[in-house]
């Protein structure tokens, strides 16, 4: 028990320690609860692990501390770990996902304007990314290798946390700023993309779990069978006050409309970004 | 469908290759297949691919060394909007790659020979039917959902305490009929199921019946077990009942209308008959074991970084000792219930606080109390946890006498048994930037404690209830004095207590693609005073664990890892018996291990090999030293 009473003395002298335990908080945004339904039609797949609020996503915060850059992504329900992700290289949890895309100049069209495969989503012209972080259960060397095969146009801009972990009910990813290109700065954009870890994804989509038109036991419930529909749960909608009208605005904007005659020409939606 | 298109042109390719075929609508499949490659080995003569098999039925997969591969293709069928469906193929695993060409026939009464036709459908990679179900979506009205599946579960709508998950190799053998209902944004749901009970392992004997010495005819398809589940989450919390009872039954033997009745003819021994019998061409059942579990567990989140969670159960096990015979007096006290009726309890309360202070620490806390005589006889046996602590093996810890340390290979998690543990956990955890550290501290006392308890007739021991269990080097009929068996929570005189303390370290250095360097610190302080009529018998073990780790990733999608471990135990009067004195045994054990994870364009290989050194010194006993090397490679690709 002295052991036990000596680490937490130590643990928490570490914390306090001056200039240790300082981070400077760039960015805080909330987001709306129980707005986890994409276009306000998706619901979860039919499976017991997926409990309500998995993937609700309730703040995003982004913080510097020396060289390091930490993202953190709050959702409504404790982050759990049913599929035991230490035993596949993995990060201490199981079911989510996130995608932090990063609009670093502001400018019409510059950057990468798809989404990861996967998502079936574009981002706007003005809010086109430079970077995105996964944050994801999977161990690098499984990110990278999806990246490769599938993203290897946008390699460039994906960023691999140095660390993945949960605390409670957030993710927390830690980034070198290099890797960002940089601090990040007043005007960058920031939009995360909440999606479900899948272990067994299709031949195109990066790790991300399908939306389907019915319900699955791994399948989100609510979208298309083809790939029209954004393949996105929750994002985040400015000004990330986390207000009932930015749910409303999600559902707007990831509203997608299919192309009967040939689903394959159905626009993609547009996502926006979040400028604090 | 995602597929349509390959499938599509699948079609395409195939109706154009026969053309006068009929053409078969396959847009509303989805197909994925998986094929899955083992290699096991060691420096030991032992042949299969399984380092643990089947202790109660042998198998002949199970051994050290082999080479096998197996198959799946799972089949998803859209019927309609509201209805879909799914099959699961698989290949027996088992067939070694030296096995050629195995038929599965097995002409020579078992006799292993080069004929081919000798060794049966376990060493040919037969195709089996492992998994159906049929799933209708029932939208009852606006805002209520039903949702029916019949056929194959995992069981995962309940939890580990009553129903558990079926671990992962039996994942669609629990067949039955589930219901899961949602109301609202899934404020309210609940979930009911009928179940038919495995004939090989819920009940006594392991089997509803099977085997059992006092049954001349084992009743087993009206076997059952009944679940429902009600969970209401409103925003500050989620509140789940969950209630579940298995019922074995069986046939009334002196009903004149069972096939080998007592009385078929309605006249006793003396030719006298009976009063009252009278064939009505129905039979009459009794149960013959019946568990009866029920929880209610309570999550409340009233801050992102604060959780609470409470559970409380009950169990109760009534046996008929007219149907069962004693698994504790008659199987050497290897029995996975209570030879009797029991009540019992369970009480688990977890605070936990994350990163509360936004400085990077985080305090977990638990409180546990698990009545002496529970028992889940269908929880989960293993791949589930319901405590916080690293445990005594380093594994998991379930509150059944019915784990399943079996059909595992010796890289994986062992589970024990928690039934009677009484204590708690504080867990201090360190995460920042790029380094983690957590401390565990853990005080067992325990609720099985008690003197001069009936391990003959009524509390199954396990045959093996002494000395720290070794999961490197175990082996079922302890040999090898492995230690006590991880389902060993009764003794004859026990008055026991538990020290845990692990120490976790974790840095990731920003070098090639991260390099992980960790460490593992743990020590148990087990003492357990025994017979209160004597001190000579005291149990005073002192076990030592430390371990480094460094795994180090060289280029895009390789990593290798590369450790060791060393533990030191000391344990006086590990083994004996009262009559004949106990003896001082220590025991050292070193273990170098390295492998490599490489992914490749959707290929996934694992490779692990260690070297482990033994060294037994026993006071009562012959020495005893070990010296394996073995490896375990796997190879997986998903399509």
């Amino acid at each position: 028990m002295r052991a036990l009473f000596m680490g937490c003395f130590l643990a928490a002298t570490l914390s306090v320690a001056p200039g240790i335990g300082s981070a400077d908080t760039v960015v805080s945004l909330k987001d709306p609860v129980h707005d986890d339904d994409g276009p306000g039609t998706y619901k979860y797949p039919t499976d017991p692990v997926y409990k309500p609020g998995t993937f609700d996503i309730t703040s995003f915060a982004v913080k510097t501390r020396g060289s390091d850059v930490i993202f953190k992504v709050t959702v409504r329900s404790k982050i759990k770990d049913p599929w035991n992700s230490r035993s596949w290289d993995g990060n201490g949890f199981s079911l989510q996902f996130a995608q932090v895309y990063i609009d670093t100049d502001h400018k019409q069209g510059s950057g990468f304007c798809d989404g990861l495969p996967g998502l079936n989503v574009k981002f706007r012209k003005e809010s086109c990314w430079e970077k995105v972080v996964l944050i994801s259960p999977q161990g690098k060397s499984r990110l990278k290798s999806e990246v490769k095969q599938k993203a290897a146009a946008m390699k460039d801009g994906v960023v691999y946390p140095r660390v993945t972990r949960v605390k409670g009910r957030t993710l927390e990813a830690v980034v070198r700023a290099k890797d960002l290109g940089g601090r990040p700065a007043k005007g960058w954009g920031w939009q995360v993309v909440m999606q479900s870890n899948e272990g067994y994804p299709g031949r195109n989509d990066l790790l991300t779990r399908k939306v389907n038109e019915y319900a699955g036991k791994h399948r989100f419930v609510g979208g298309s069978d083809w790939n029209c529909d954004p393949q996105v749960i929750d994002i985040l909608m400015a000004p990330g006050a986390g207000t009932e009208a930015e749910k409303e605005a999600q559902h707007r904007a990831l509203k997608f409309r299919c192309n009967e005659a040939d689903p394959d020409k159905s626009p993609l939606v547009e996502l926006p970004m979040v400028y604090p | 469908m995602k597929n349509r298109r390959i499938l599509a042109a699948l079609t395409f390719v195939a109706a154009a290759a026969v053309p006068v075929a009929a053409t078969a609508d396959i847009a509303n499949f989805d197909l994925a297949g998986r094929l899955y490659t083992k290699w096991l080995y060691r420096n030991n003569d032992s042949q299969g691919v399984l380092t643990y098999g089947n202790p109660f039925w042998p198998d002949d997969i199970a051994g050290d060394n082999g080479v096998g591969t197996e198959f799946e293709l799972k089949v998803f069928g859209k019927v309609s909007r509201y209805v879909d469906a799914y099959a699961r193929i698989q290949s027996r695993f088992g067939e070694m790659w030296q096995d050629w060409w195995e038929s599965g026939e097995r002409k020579y009464g078992g006799e292993l020979n080069t004929s081919g036709d000798s060794v049966g459908l376990n060493r040919a990679s037969y195709i089996k039917l492992r998994g159906t179900w049929v799933r209708a979506t029932i939208p009852f009205m606006e805002g209520w959902t039903n949702t029916v599946t019949i056929g194959s579960s995992d069981l995962g709508m309940f939890n580990p305490w009553s129903i558990g998950k079926v671990r992962y190799i039996d994942r669609d053998n629990g067949k039955g009929i589930f219901i899961h209902g949602l109301v609202g944004d899934g404020i309210f749901s609940y979930d009911l199921a009928m179940i038919a009970l495995p004939k090989l392992y819920v009940g006594p004997w392991w089997s509803t019946g099977i085997g059992d010495p006092s049954l001349t005819r084992p009743f087993f398809s009206q076997d059952w077990a009944y679940g429902a589940k009600l969970t209401v989450a409103p925003d500050w919390g989620t509140f789940t009942l969950v209630t579940t009872y298995t019922n074995d039954i069986e046939v009334d033997m002196t009903d004149p209308d069972a096939v080998g009745s007592l009385y078929g003819a309605c006249t006793d021994d003396l030719g006298n008959p009976i009063a009252g019998c009278e064939k009505d061409h129905a039979v009459d059942y009794f149960s013959r074991y019946q568990n009866l579990v029920a929880t209610l567990e309570s999550q409340i989140e009233p801050l992102d970084w604060l959780s609470v969670n409470t559970l409380f159960g009950y169990s109760m096990g009534r046996i008929d000792p007219r149907l069962t015979a004693n698994g504790v007096a008659l199987n050497q006290g290897v029995s996975p219930v209570v030879y009797k009726d029991t009540d019992s309890y369970a009480v688990r309360a977890r605070v936990e606080f994350a990163d509360p202070f936004d400085v990077g620490l985080s305090f977990k806390v638990e409180y546990f109390n698990i009545g002496e005589d529970w028992n889940s006889i269908f929880g989960a046996r293993r791949e589930a946890d319901v405590l916080l602590t690293d445990g005594l093996v380093e594994g998991v810890q379930l509150p059944t006498l019915n784990l399943a340390n079996e059909f595992i290979d010796f890289d994986e998690d062992f589970v024990e048994s928690c039934i009677g543990w009484h204590g708690g956990t504080v867990m201090a955890l360190y995460a920042r930037d790029a380094l983690d550290v957590d401390i565990e501290g853990t005080y067992i006392y325990y609720n099985t404690n008690s003197q001069n308890r009936d391990v003959d007739q009524t509390y199954p021991d396990f045959l093996h209830s002494d000395g720290f269990t070794d999961t490197d080097l175990y082996d079922y009929a302890n040999t090898t004095d492995r230690g006590r068996d991880p389902r060993s929570v009764y003794r004859r005189n026990q008055d026991r207590r538990t020290v845990i303390a692990v120490l976790n370290l974790r840095y990731i250095f920003d070098a090639l693609e991260g390099i992980e360097l960790s460490g593992k610190g743990k020590f148990i302080w087990d003492r357990d005073y025994r017979s209160h009529t004597t001190v000579d018998d005291d149990y005073d073990g002192r076990i030592w664990m430390g371990r480094v780790k460094l795994g180090i990733g060289v280029v895009e999608g390789l990593k290798i890892e590369l450790g060791g471990q060393f533990d030191w135990w000391d344990e006086a009067n590990r083994k004996g018996t009262l009559e004949q004195g106990y003896g001082d045994d220590r025991t050292w054990k070193a273990k170098a291990f390295g492998g490599l994870t490489f992914n490749y364009e959707g290929l996934k290989f694992h490779y692990r090999l260690e070297y482990l050194h033994k060294d037994q010194a026993r006071e009562r006993d012959v020495n005893q030293v070990w010296k394996v090397f073995r490896s375990k490679a796997s190879l997986e690709v998903n399509w």
